[in-house]
Order: structure tokens, then C-alpha cells, then sequence
């Protein structure tokens, strides 16, 4: 561990360096998975279904095929065997797939055939040909549904119930009670790139082009299904037009591939806009009972945090809304619980902050209720309730700056002077001013991942992991990690990542990428280094000899003596003599459970927003959004503040955009396009600034670091609606906040 | 959208013509709104008659105390051209807020009018203004020529060249825009004119429509305070996913009074 450590603090981490990749991006050099076009490439055509259950009666494939340009229609039939069944689980984080194993339909989306043909326009044409018949059966894709039942598991196996306390009692003795129920909405991810892929098969060897936020795991998949060894499977994600949790192995692209398979040629399958509502996960929606109890002072007495989620009628997700109320506010009593109901939906799954997203918004709806009903201002409240542990644990937190979020944050918006009371402020324009704030919450989690760092005789070094770039700096990011673990320039280091040949670098999701992989990448560098250094130490012709014992400082290219800098020698003359090409280090990096056993390990934050609310209309403009944010040691300010922005952007669709209508007669979503289904734009987001308070944590992982991608989205949604009630004195509990609701 | 044939005449009577021959051919105007529904298969004509290369249902014309306007003059057109600019500046800046830059620079008077989304902007300044519709083969005063949703007076094959307003003694307008497609949610075109008062409305039912208690409330006392408290019933409204028939109801009600103090 010294040793890793004295060869820390280089000149790149910390340093907000430009985006490596941005250059090809903004020149539309960068090739991202549907940009290749092997020669001979095919094109595939998904027909999904219109229905959400029943089976397909009927298909017109003669006039399908006999449509000019199609070569193939991909049906049960005629689809290649498996060697796994596409329900099979058990590789990591993996849902059921749907790849036209039988007639059956269980979500309106589903692929129920797949047209190759020699253009776009072709295949498109003759999936419509198909002009299926269904059997229809009745749906429900409500949280309305009849029934349900308890879960045992949230999440990624959360425990579905957790007593902290005797929240009965705390209620009963409280000074002040609220008890409301607040609804999220069903929402699709809709990230800019849409899943695809496009697959060629070499005899028994695949080359894919796909984005994916897990190479390894996906190709694991890949290689069980097909049947075929992981080896021969060649993926490159060199970048992912955003994943937001939904780009692990999605079923179209596993029909992309078996449909080449089929064709004998390179075929290219991506999903039109209205099919990503379907087949690629989503977030279901919640109805979030909160009871709060408080004292006469504020202090809390008890926090209950009940959710009713769904998944679909065959698969298992729950979105685990309420774990935000673990950790976030000191209670001597704690309880969450959950009920579910299963629907005929596409399966939900991971997406952007799973549960801290939808339990955030009501929760700090909630606290913000609960403020009010003591007469505190909101923020005084919640440092009133300030968990100085972890509430449902007891555990110390591995570092938790909040305090300084909540005092920069506030200082910076200007919080102090708000009025306790709702609807006192209006603008020149007779708008209705409001201010709220949310507290930001997200658990600093790890995977695991490797990585292979090189030094090479010409003064260069190269670092491989198969990371993955999903717009949020990874080329960058790891690339400054890599050159401060080898000492070298960032210019002076060869940086390869997305691809499945690599080192294995986990996954990027749960905000945990660059904790994981950076820490595999510091640990193979640092392993380079080791062994440079015991080259040098142990060669009598070296400025460094016997330098073992008062250690080495790896900088610029140079190994130097740590008691004396003057005297050192430059990587390539220690391997020139030692007649060597190169060395290699190779490291790993997991969660560390002894840690996990000490301490609650988390990101925080504090959000706080102005709205302006047109009295007449209800129209709502977010028009000023601050966050400050302490998520450990920070890489780059540059690509993290742009995090924090794109986070809270999201926490800003969540409380005023998204929504997905379920058709309850059809079970279709009826507004599959971005079109309908509304996510910000610039002139909704006019002003959002973020502050990276700074924050040390010798716990959580070698680098000290925490993750930043999703816990922009917590505190905000809940920050805005909070900032609603205050312009308007109504306070709306159902999200995303309707302006009929406050136009009257 | 698959194989139809493609017609450019040269005049309106060789428009005409070959919509008389092929009752399964439409003309294409802007096609901002006709090349979608190609695409989404809600229309699927033998052939397009392309209206861009004739002559006559071009220009701008001040005929006596009315502004004539050719059905191919482009919303831009409309929004910038200095004699409706002086004479109905309500009207330019209605044609100023259609959609956006591109939609504006390609769709045209005529296919909107022809089209009648209960969603487009003219059709409530041309039942405000008391406008009349001209065709190849009639005139058709505005109040008959809205029939209903997407739907208008004319018969197949039948022409719109252009339409005449009457130049108002003062005019209004304010809309509250989806603000996804920018489309009206509710929008409300007052008029002064010498016809009388008028108050159009649009997006809020299936069909453009007048509101006529405002005008009789209006010709009284022009004022915002005059319609600020009539209330449109939210019965026939409508409702979607971007509000409720309540909610336009009270639109109609804000929308109004804007449009006044608009006209000043
Ligand atoms: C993104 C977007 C946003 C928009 N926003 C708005 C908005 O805010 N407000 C608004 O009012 N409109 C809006 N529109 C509609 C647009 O303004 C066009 O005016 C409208 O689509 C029709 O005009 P066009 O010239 O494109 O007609 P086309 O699309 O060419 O034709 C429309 C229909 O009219 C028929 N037609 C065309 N010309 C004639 C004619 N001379 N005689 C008889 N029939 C004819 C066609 O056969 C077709 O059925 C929007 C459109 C888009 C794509």
C-alpha cells in the first residue's frame, strides 16, 4: 500500500484535461457501433409486437420475402438453436431475453421477427409486409393492477424489508406526523444512440460492433448462448452514445447476431426510437408512501418509506425506491418496505440511479413537508436531522462532507433571506418565484476489474483495461489515472480501452467505473513501476542503487530517490541497460469487504433550485439549479462537473418531463418518440452550476475515490418540486409535476 | 412511404387536371405535413402534384381593405413581408411563432389552411378576421370552410389558392405552445375589424372555432378585464397527454385576455 501510494499525487489526476475523444466526436470522426459497414453487410428489420400478451397467430412471410432486397425473415422456425436458454440469469445483472424462442407475446415491443435485407428501406418495408395476427390476451400495465404481493428482494438483492427501531412508537410520540403518498412515473431511458449492433462471423468466431457498458459480462453471455467460446468473441464499444444502465447484452442485439448467422453475412440490427420502449429496460413506476413523525424541536422520531413498484409478468426488478431513507436523515427509527405487482411490460431494470432517483424525490418531498408542518426552514431541518452516522447501520461514514455541500451550496444560490412561507416571491414579470432544496445521496459501489500497464524502452508507457466510454470521459479519466500510476506525461501514455479483448474492467454502472477500473489501473502501474524500481535498485551502474529502503518517486519518466530527487534516471536508460523491451505490472481491483464491514460508504450533496411558476399557467421554468457535491477524490473537475450537470439535468426531467403513457387498453406506450415523451432541451435548463466540495476519504479505495454519475439526479428532482410548492403553496406529489395541476 | 408518382405542373389548370384524373393523388405544398403521414403510412396517394413551380398561388397583394395571399406563400413570407407587417401585424407575428426556422422556411399558407390541424395557428385568424378561402373552382367564407378535425370545406381534388383577409382596425394573438412540438395547446386571435369583433381559437377542440361570448363581450367594451371572467365550458375539448380539456378551457380564457392587451 506505501508503495502505491508515494507514487500518487502526478501531474494529471486532479488536472480538468479536455476530453481525449472529444475532438473526434465534435468532428464526427468517432465510429460509433452502427457507423461500420463491413463489406457485405445485410441490414436487419425488427418486427415487435403490437400487442402486450397473447401469442402471434400469424405471419405473412411470402409476401414478406417476396418483397425486393429481403434475404432472409427470422422467425422461430428457421432461428438458430441456443445453446443456453434465453431466460437463463445467471450471468451477472442479466435479464430474460426475448429471441423468439416461441410464439408467446408478453410485453407490447417484444421482437417477434426480424427482417435482413439488402437496405434499411427494404427491411423496413417488409416488416410491415409481415402484418402479424395476434391471439390477445387482457393486459394490466398500471400500478392500479389488482393484487400484489411482497417482495422478499429490492433491487440488486436489497433486503425488501428493513426495521430499524420501532417506527410505531416513534410515530405515536411525535409532535408533528405527516403521512402522503407520492407517484414517479414509468419511464424509458432514451439514450442518443440506439442499441444496436453489427455482427460478421468468421467460421465460429464473432466480431461485433455494440455498444455495451459491460464487455466482459456481455461477451460471458454471448459465448453461453451461442455456444461458443468467450475467446472467440470479439467486441468493440469504443464509445457508447449513452447507456444509463440499459446497454448491458440487450436481446435485439443478440438477434442481430443470430440473424447473420443465418445470412452468412454481416448483418446490422438497430433499434428505431419507439422500440427502445420495450425490450431495453426502463424504470417502472413507484406510488411512495412516506410517514415522518418529529418532535417539537425537528428531530425526527421515525421515517417510514413504503413503495409499490412493479416488474414484468415473467422477469424480476424492483426499483428500490427506498433505500435513500437508510442513510440520508437521522431517525431513531427507521423502517422501509415494499410491495410489488407484476405487469405486462418489458422488464424494468437499471436505470440512471435506480432507486436513489425515484425514493429521492419523495423523500425530500417529504422532508420538505415535514419542515413546513414545524415551521424550520428547510435546510435548518435537514442539518437538524444530519445523520452523523449511518442511521439504519450505525456504521461511521468512510467521509461525508455534506455539512460543507449544504453551507457552499446554500451560500452560492443565495438561500439565505428565503421566506418560510410559500408564494411571497414574484419577479418583474408577475411570476411566481420559489426556492427548494434536496439533499444528494448515492452509495459509493466497486466491481471488480484488471488492468495491464506497460513501460516501454522508447520512455512511453501503455495501459490496457477494457473500460468503457458511455460520453462521460472514460478515454480521459483512466488515461490521467494510468499516466500518474506509471509517472509519465498523459501525452506520454498509450491508453487502450473498449474492447473485449483487454483486460477485463468490470462494468460501467452503479457510478462505480472509474473507482473500479481506476483502482486496477493505479495497481498494474504501480506493479510496472515495482518492478522497474527493483531493476534499478539492484544494479550497481544505476544513479539508484540501493535506494530499496528509502523508496523511489516515479515522475516525469524518471525513477528518483525519495531522500535525494537530484539523483534519478529515466525509465528508458533502466531498461536499455537491462536489455529489456518493456515491463509489465498487472493489477485488479474489487470492493474491499473489511472496509464495507467498518464503514458506510457513500456520495453526497445538496441541490438547490429556483422555479418560476406563470400563476395563470402553471407553466414551470427551473431557472436557476445549484449542486455541490462531495464524491472523494476528484480526476478531473472538468468531466465531473459535466456529470453533475448531466445528473442534474436528469433529477430536472424527472420532476417536470418524463412520462411515459401506458395505453391500459393495449398495453403500448403511447408516446414512444421524443416527440411526446419530453426530456430537457436547453431553454429548459438555463442555468445549472455545480461546486466539487472537496472531500478526503482514506477508506473507500485506494484512490480515495467515490462515484459522480448519478447522484447529480438525486436531490434535484426533489429540490425542484420543493422549489414549486414554495412559488405556489401547492404541493403536488404526483412527478412529473403537471402545470393543469397548478394552473387554476 | 413507398412508390408514388411525382407530377410538377407548371399551372394551376394543369394542376387541376391531374387531380381530376387520379382521385388518389393529393397535392404536396411545403410537405411538412404530408411527407410525415407518407412516412407513417397514414397516407399512401398514387401521386403527389407538386404546387412549387405555379406561378399563380404565389405573391403577397393589398386588394382594397383586404391582404390576399397566395396558398404557396411560406410562413416566413407571411412573417416578414412588409405589407401584411403594416396591415395585420398580428398576423405576421402569428406566422413568426409556426413551428420553427425550417418549418416556417418550407410550409406554406395554403397546405396549413388546406389541412386544418386543430392545432395550426392560421385557422383562428382566418375565422377571427372573417377571411375568405379562394379555390379554383369558389369562394368559401372562413366560417364554412373549417368543417372539422383535418378536415375542411373542400371537395376532392379541389384547389386552395390563396385566401383574402380583411384588414382589422386592430388584432391580436397569444398562444401557450407545446413545448415539445412548439404546436398550439391553446391559442386565441382577436380581432377588430370591419366586420365586426372576432375571437378565434385554436388547439383546444377538434376544429378551429369562434368564441362567441367573448366577441359579444368584446364589441361592448374591448378591453382584457371584458373576457378575463367567461369561461369556456371544457365539454368537447380536448384531452391528451399534454392537458386536460379543464386546463385548455382556462387557456382559452388567458389566451383571450393576452390577445387583447397583444392588440392593444
Ligand atoms: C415540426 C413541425 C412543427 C410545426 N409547428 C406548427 C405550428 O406551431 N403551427 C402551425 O400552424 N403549424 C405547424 N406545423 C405545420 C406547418 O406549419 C405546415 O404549415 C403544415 O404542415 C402544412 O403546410 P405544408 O405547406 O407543409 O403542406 P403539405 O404538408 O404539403 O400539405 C398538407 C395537406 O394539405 C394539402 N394541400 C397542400 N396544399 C394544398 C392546396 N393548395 N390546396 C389543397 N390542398 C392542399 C396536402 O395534400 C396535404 O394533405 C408544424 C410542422 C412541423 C413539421
Amino acid at each position: 500500500m506505501s508503495e502505491t501510494r508515494q507514487m500518487r499525487h502526478g501531474s494529471s489526476i486532479g488536472q480538468p484535461v479536455t476530453r481525449r475523444d472529444g475532438l473526434l466526436k465534435v468532428t464526427g470522426q468517432a465510429r460509433f457501433a452502427a457507423d461500420n459497414h463491413p463489406a457485405g453487410l445485410l441490414h436487419a428489420v425488427l418486427a415487435v409486437s403490437r400487442i402486450a400478451r397473447g401469442r402471434v397467430a400469424a405471419l405473412d412471410l411470402p409476401a414478406a420475402r417476396a418483397h425486393p432486397g429481403v434475404v432472409e425473415v427470422m422467425v422461430t422456425a428457421n432461428r438458430l438453436a441456443l445453446a443456453l436458454h434465453p431466460d437463463d440469469k445467471s450471468v451477472p445483472f442479466s435479464f430474460k431475453l426475448d429471441l423468439l424462442q416461441d410464439d408467446r407475446v408478453r410485453y407490447a415491443g417484444q421482437p417477434i421477427a426480424v427482417v435482413i435485407a439488402a437496405t434499411l428501406e427494404a427491411a423496413t418495408e417488409a416488416a410491415a409486409l409481415l402484418a402479424p395476427r395476434y391471439e390477445a390476451g387482457p393486459v394490466e400495465v398500471t400500478l392500479d393492477a389488482p393484487g400484489g404481493y411482497v417482495p422478499e428482494s429490492v433491487g440488486v438483492g436489497d433486503p425488501g424489508e428493513m426495521r430499524h427501531g420501532d417506527v410505531e412508537a416513534g410515530l405515536r410520540a411525535a409532535a408533528r406526523r405527516i403521512e402522503a403518498t407520492y407517484e414517479t412515473p414509468l419511464q424509458f431511458h432514451n439514450a442518443m444512440e440506439p442499441h444496436g449492433v453489427v455482427a460478421a462471423w468468421e467460421g465460429d468466431a464473432l466480431s461485433l460492433d455494440m455498444p455495451t457498458q459491460g464487455l466482459a459480462l456481455t461477451r460471458m453471455r454471448l459465448a453461453a448462448l451461442l455456444g461458443i467460446r468467450a475467446e472467440d468473441i470479439h467486441i468493440r464499444s469504443p464509445f457508447i452514445g449513452g447507456g444509463f444502465g440499459s446497454k448491458l447484452l440487450s436481446g435485439p442485439q443478440v438477434l442481430g447476431i443470430l440473424a447473420a448467422r443465418l445470412v452468412g453475412r454481416p448483418v446490422k440490427l438497430v433499434l428505431t426510437r419507439a422500440q427502445m420502449y420495450g425490450p431495453v429496460t426502463h424504470r417502472s413506476p413507484t406510488r411512495q408512501t412516506l410517514r415522518l413523525g418529529a418532535a417539537r424541536d425537528g428531530a425526527l422520531t421515525a421515517i417510514h418509506h413504503h413503495v409499490r413498484t412493479a416488474t414484468s409478468r415473467h422477469d424480476d426488478f424492483l426499483e428500490p425506491s427506498a433505500g435513500v431513507s437508510h442513510t440520508l436523515y437521522a431517525a431513531p427509527a427507521i423502517a422501509t418496505t415494499n410491495e410489488a405487482v407484476r405487469l405486462d411490460t418489458g422488464t424494468p431494470g437499471f436505470m440512471r440511479a435506480p432507486g436513489e432517483a425515484s425514493g429521492s424525490i419523495a423523500l425530500e418531498s417529504a422532508i420538505d413537508e415535514m419542515a413546513h408542518a414545524c415551521g424550520m426552514d428547510p435546510l435548518e431541518f435537514r442539518l437538524r436531522n444530519y445523520a452523523e452516522v449511518e442511521p439504519v447501520s450505525g456504521k461511521p461514514f468512510s467521509s461525508k462532507a455534506l455539512r460543507e455541500c449544504y453551507a457552499e451550496g446554500a451560500a452560492r444560490f443565495g438561500w439565505a433571506g428565503r421566506p418560510l412561507a410559500p408564494r411571497q416571491m414574484r419577479d418583474e414579470d408577475g411570476l411566481l418565484v420559489g426556492w427548494g432544496v434536496g439533499t444528494a445521496t448515492f452509495p459509493a459501489i466497486m466491481f471488480q476489474a484488471e488492468a495491464r500497464a506497460v513501460l516501454r524502452r522508447d520512455g512511453t508507457g501503455l495501459v490496457e483495461s477494457g473500460t468503457h466510454d458511455m460520453g462521460q470521459g472514460a478515454w480521459t479519466a483512466f488515461a490521467q489515472i494510468g499516466a500518474d500510476s506509471l509517472g509519465l506525461d498523459l501525452d506520454r501514455l498509450e491508453f487502450r480501452a473498449g474492447h473485449s479483448d483487454l483486460p477485463n474492467a468490470g462494468i460501467a454502472g452503479g457510478s462505480g467505473h472509474t473507482a473500479t477500473a481506476g483502482g486496477a489501473i493505479h495497481a498494474a502501474g504501480a506493479q510496472a513501476i515495482a518492478r522497474l524500481t527493483e531493476i534499478a535498485v539492484a544494479d550497481p551502474r544505476s544513479p539508484l542503487f540501493g535506494a530499496g529502503n528509502v523508496g523511489v518517486v516515479a515522475r516525469g519518466g524518471r525513477l528518483l530517490r525519495r531522500d535525494d530527487e537530484s539523483r534519478g534516471e529515466a525509465y528508458a536508460d533502466i531498461l536499455a541497460r537491462a536489455g529489456l523491451d518493456s515491463v509489465e505490472g498487472r493489477g485488479s481491483a474489487a470492493a474491499d469487504p473489511a472496509a464495507a464491514e467498518r464503514y458506510a460508504m457513500h456520495a453526497h450533496g445538496a441541490v438547490f433550485a429556483e422555479v418560476k411558476v406563470d400563476p395563470e399557467l402553471g407553466q414551470i421554468r427551473a431557472t436557476r439549479l445549484v449542486g455541490a457535491f462531495a464524491a472523494g477524490r476528484i480526476i478531473n473537475p472538468r468531466l465531473v462537473r459535466s456529470q453533475y450537470y448531466g445528473g442534474m439535468i436528469w433529477g430536472l426531467s424527472f420532476a417536470l418531463h418524463e412520462r411515459a403513457a401506458m395505453d391500459p387498453r393495449t398495453g403500448r406506450v403511447m408516446n414512444a418518440d421524443l416527440a411526446e415523451y419530453h426530456v430537457p432541451v436547453n431553454a429548459d435548463v438555463p442555468s445549472v452550476e455545480a461546486i466539487l466540495v472537496e472531500e478526503q476519504d482514506p477508506h473507500v479505495n485506494a484512490l480515495g475515490i467515490k462515484g459522480v454519475g448519478e447522484i447529480g439526479i438525486t436531490g434535484t428532482a426533489g429540490a425542484i418540486a420543493n422549489a414549486i410548492w414554495h412559488a405556489t403553496g401547492t404541493r403536488i406529489r404526483r412527478f412529473p409535476v403537471a402545470i393543469e395541476e397548478l394552473g387554476r | 412511404m413507398y412508390d408514388f408518382a411525382y407530377h410538377k405542373p407548371s399551372s394551376l389548370a394543369d394542376a387541376v387536371k391531374l387531380l381530376a384524373e387520379d382521385p388518389d393523388a393529393k397535392p404536396i405544398s411545403g410537405g411538412m405535413t404530408l411527407l410525415p403521414a407518407l412516412k407513417h403510412r397514414l397516407n399512401m396517394p398514387t401521386a403527389l402534384i407538386d404546387l412549387s413551380g405555379i406561378a399563380e398561388l404565389r405573391g403577397i397583394k393589398r386588394e382594397g381593405d383586404a391582404i390576399v395571399i397566395g396558398a404557396m406563400v411560406k410562413h416566413f413570407e407571411v412573417a416578414t413581408d412588409p405589407q401584411i407587417m403594416a396591415a395585420i401585424p398580428a398576423l405576421a407575428r402569428m406566422a413568426a411563432t409556426i413551428g420553427d426556422t425550417q418549418v416556417r422556411n418550407r410550409g406554406t399558407i395554403g397546405g396549413s389552411l388546406a389541412n386544418n390541424d386543430p392545432a395550426a395557428d392560421y385557422p383562428a385568424a382566418a375565422l377571427a378576421l372573417g377571411a375568405t378561402l379562394i379555390t379554383d373552382r369558389r369562394q368559401i367564407p372562413a366560417d364554412d370552410f373549417f368543417v372539422g378535425m383535418f378536415t375542411t370545406a373542400m371537395e376532392p381534388g379541389e384547389l386552395l389558392i390563396g385566401v383574402s383577409f380583411p384588414i382589422p382596425e386592430k388584432a391580436g394573438y397569444a398562444k401557450l405552445r407545446n413545448p415539445a412540438s412548439r404546436y398550439s395547446m391553446t391559442g386565441v386571435f382577436v380581432a377588430k375589424g370591419p366586420k365586426g369583433v372576432g375571437v378565434g381559437v385554436n388547439g383546444a377542440a377538434s376544429c378551429a372555432f369562434r368564441q362567441k361570448e367573448m366577441e359579444a363581450a368584446l364589441a361592448a367594451n374591448w378591453s382584457p378585464e371584458a373576457v378575463a371572467n367567461i369561461r369556456q365550458p371544457a365539454n368537447d375539448l380536448n384531452s391528451d397527454i399534454h392537458g386536460s380539456a379543464e386546463y385548455r378551457a382556462n387557456l382559452v380564457t388567458v389566451m383571450a385576455k393576452r390577445a387583447v392587451a397583444d392588440a392593444g
